[in-house]
């Protein structure tokens, strides 16, 4: 589990890259309420997102679900082997099966304010 | 408030993900929809229907009366025996789908759908009116548990199956040592029973089941893999594939229509009608031809016109393909083969329409 991890209400994380960059990704919580992981849409490298707006689209054999932007940014890498193999993030959606890594856009710690450290992520749920 | 089947505890304990489906607590998987899947599909799996709706139905008119409620002609189901019937409504269109099995002399069990059951007791009081019938829900009384796979006839044989039963067939017998009513039934596509038991044994049969098919490879099967089960197998999922808008004959379910039906029965007029031109709307298979998934009510698009709105949709762990059951106008260019579309978050994708069922059913067991 990567450090500097805030999570969203809506189980996205945002991992600080430390190069002013952020990874995001959907929380262990999220994808073991998805269940099997069968299909990913993500966005191309270069768009842009406000924070809150849907970037990606998950599914699993049930169902589809939206996926928001926990902060705004603009994507630069997108996660092609998730895309191609989505089954990965049912693994482990940290490491392997991250989504995308963006470039903050908007006022960041304004931002994060609403996003919750993990652990309180996790006592939220229980 | 959820209703809690008497198995509930059961599923808690082996860890099961538990939904709201039709006003019941139930599992919807215990490890991995397609896991559990492909146990039924290659083993066997053992699968909580309690939810179900169990209506008998006896009395000196009762074939009278179903007949009526019904396109079906019960005056030709044999001792024993099932048929897969409809109840409509007088446009025909689909209050419900139903198993009706003849128990004994003028005594029917009429098996239904658990989202449906307050709608179906309803509408057969009140076509009861003038007929010499009784009519008794007793869904709270009695659990239902479905051994569906390759592998269910010898494990039920090894759970003490006396007789050997052909499809749509129902029996009293006893397994693993509990008086019960087996029919050979499912809703799967696979060969498999339905286990018709008194609430206060489903669980020590269930634990029995369990036990006994360790060897066979059995797994508890949720309702997320009941789902892409009956969807490969192109069986309707009331609410999704079928509603009172929606006929028989536009559902695709003609072959269980009788064509020489004397007895009126509610929507007659229509549905004879429907048998001979066709409906307004037909009932298709479709495999999307990339990676997207077509879901319940996704538009169908044929030469960029909405031509249908999608029923059902799920990936198949079988074919390896995402697979849909559509609704699309009753037009003869569109048949096996034609390419049409599906919109899917506002984009166009491709999809085939395939034959239903999807894949090669293996429930028709005759002796």
């Amino acid at each position: 589990m990567p450090e500097n991890l805030l999570c969203s209400k809506s189980h996205e994380y945002l991992s600080d890259n430390g190069d002013n960059t952020f990874t995001i990704g959907l929380t262990d919580y999220a994808v073991e309420q998805l269940g099997d992981i069968v299909f990913l849409e993500l966005p191309e490298a270069g768009a842009e997102f406000k924070k809150g707006e849907t970037f990606a689209t998950v599914e699993s054999v049930k169902a589809a679900s939206e996926i928001y932007m926990p902060i705004s940014g603009k994507i630069i890498e997108v996660n092609n082997t998730a895309v191609e193999t989505p089954e990965i993030l049912n693994e482990d959606s940290f490491e392997k099966g991250w989504l995308v890594k963006i470039d903050p856009t908007g006022d960041i710690e304004a931002e994060q304010a609403d996003l919750l450290e993990y652990e309180d992520y996790k006592e939220e749920l229980e | 408030m959820t209703k809690e089947t008497f198995l509930h505890d059961k599923h808690i304990a082996l860890g099961a993900k538990m939904v709201d489906f039709a006003g019941w607590e139930m599992p919807v998987q215990y490890t991995s929809i397609i896991e559990e899947h492909k146990t039924v599909r290659e083993n066997v799996g053992l699968f909580d229907v309690s939810h179900m709706g169990e209506v008998f139905v006896s009395g000196k008119e009762s074939v009278e009366f179903l007949n009526k409620i019904v396109p079906q002609d019960i005056s030709k189901l044999n001792y024993e025996k099932a048929v897969y019937c409809q109840l409509t409504n007088k446009n025909g269109g689909l209050i419900d789908d139903l198993i009706i099995y003849k128990l004994g002399i003028l005594e029917y069990l009429v098996i239904c759908n658990a989202s449906r059951i307050d709608e179906d007791l309803n509408w057969m009081v009140r076509n009861s009116k003038g007929f010499d019938v009784k009519i008794d829900n007793q869904s709270h009384n009695y659990s239902l548990l479905a051994v569906q796979g390759p592998k269910a006839d010898e494990l039920m044989r090894e759970l003490g199956l006396s007789t050997h039963q052909e499809s749509f067939t129902i029996k009293p017998d006893k397994i693993a040592g509990i008086r019960v009513l087996v029919s050979r039934t499912g809703y799967t596509g696979e060969d498999g029973y339905e286990i018709l038991v008194e609430n206060n044994y489903s669980e020590y049969l269930w634990d029995k089941i369990l036990e006994e098919g360790q060897s066979f490879g059995i797994k508890p099967i949720g309702l997320g893999a009941r789902d892409t089960l009956r969807l490969e197998a192109a069986l309707h999922l009331y609410g999704n594939d079928l509603d009172e808008n929606t006929t028989p004959v536009e559902a695709g379910l003609s072959w269980s229509i009788p064509k020489d039906k004397k007895e009126y029965y509610n929507g007659k007029e229509v549905i004879e009608e429907q048998l001979k031109n066709g409906g307004e709307k037909k009932l298709v298979g479709l495999k999307m031809l990339d990676k997207s998934i077509a879901r319940h009510e996704y538009e169908v698009y044929y030469k960029g016109e909405k031509a249908g709105v999608v029923t059902s949709g799920a990936p198949s762990p079988i074919l390896g393909a995402n697979i849909a059951l559509a609704y699309v106008k009753n037009n003869k260019e569109i048949c096996t083969g034609t390419i049409v579309q599906v919109m899917i978050r506002e984009k166009l994708h491709d999809a085939e329409v395939v034959k239903k069922p999807f894949i090669q059913k293996r429930n028709k067991v005759k002796l």
